[in-house]
């Protein structure tokens, strides 16, 4: 089963935009979307969903805007290649009880550690040498 | 701009609106969809007019999600998809709708329309009761009262019988 679903790129990630079954429907869409103006890039995933070996296989067929600039285009490419497996029952889930009315899916929010770790290093780093300069000056008296 | 990676083709595509009427339904109301978004928020029904969209109105429906959000309810129906039932599917719900028939197939996928929460389009061939083959195409658009909640669901199809070989 093939399915081409078209990403824009907003707020530094990638989001589905809509999702055809027929690769001209989406091209030209896609095109579209990307001669508005309104997304800085657009691209095209085709997805092709193996039934018999339960995976999913995609590759990107349209690149729009600023798709191919490397700082758009690399972080939502690593995962260009992978195959995600699927079962039935995940893909078709039709089951679970809904707040009135449909949530639009939430965006995933990554928190990175990297700040508050360089920060902390940062005031040990200079307590440290401030405590070592008062012990230099106390020695020099 | 950078080069494209090997696995990644271009294709040209004209600036006509793709051939066959199907595909123009799909195009045209996915067109007047975006234009009454407002910062990406799903449209509200309230900003339709009808009268905007003449020619496509007769193939479209209205899903009511709000309080029957495991079992939608038919709100409306354009004059062309309501000519495929002897009676009005008004106020029934999606379960209700007979198999095998345009608007059946044409939401088959409602569920992944709310899970993901963007337009869907899909088409394909069913068989009529009386074994006629059909081709269709459908799009399913979410609405919402507030722009976030999708309580409603704005749907087109149309299709062509098969002439038998």
């Amino acid at each position: 089963m093939k399915a081409f679903e078209i990403q824009t790129y907003q707020d530094g990630k990638w989001r589905i935009n809509s999702i055809f079954d027929d690769r001209e429907l989406a091209l030209f869409e896609a095109r579209r979307v990307d001669e508005s103006s309104r997304y800085s890039a657009v691209r095209v995933i085709e997805e092709l969903f193996d039934e018999t070996s339960s995976k999913t296989s995609t590759k990107t067929i349209f690149r729009g805007g600023r798709a191919a600039d490397p700082r758009t285009a690399r972080e939502p490419d690593a995962k260009k290649k992978t195959a995600v497996k699927r079962t039935a029952r995940g893909a078709a889930n039709r089951s679970g009880a809904r707040r009135p009315g449909v949530r639009r899916p939430p965006a995933q929010k990554k928190t990175s550690m990297a700040g508050p770790v360089v920060l902390l290093l940062l005031v040990i780093v200079l307590g440290g040498a401030a405590m070592f300069g008062l012990q230099y000056f106390e020695a020099l008296r | 701009m950078e080069k494209a990676p090997e696995d990644v083709m271009r294709e040209v595509v004209g600036d006509d609106l793709p051939k066959g009427m199907e595909r123009r339904l799909v195009h045209r109301l996915l067109a007047y969809w975006r234009g009454l978004q407002i910062d990406d928020e799903f449209p509200s029904f309230a900003a339709i007019d009808p009268g905007e969209i003449p020619d496509i109105w007769s193939n479209t429906f209205v899903l009511e999600v709000v309080g029957n959000e495991s079992d939608p309810v038919f709100r409306a129906f354009g004059d062309d998809i309501a000519a495929h039932y002897e009676t009005s599917l008004i106020d029934r719900h999606v379960s209700e709708v007979p198999d095998n028939s345009l608007v059946s197939v044409s939401v088959g996928y409602l569920d992944e329309v709310l899970k993901k929460g963007v337009p869907i389009s899909r088409g394909g061939d069913f068989q009529k009761d009386d074994g006629t083959e059909v081709l269709y195409r459908s799009i399913l658009l979410p609405m919402s009262d507030d722009g976030e909640t999708i309580s409603g669901i704005l749907g087109a199809a149309n299709c062509r019988e098969v002439e038998p070989e």
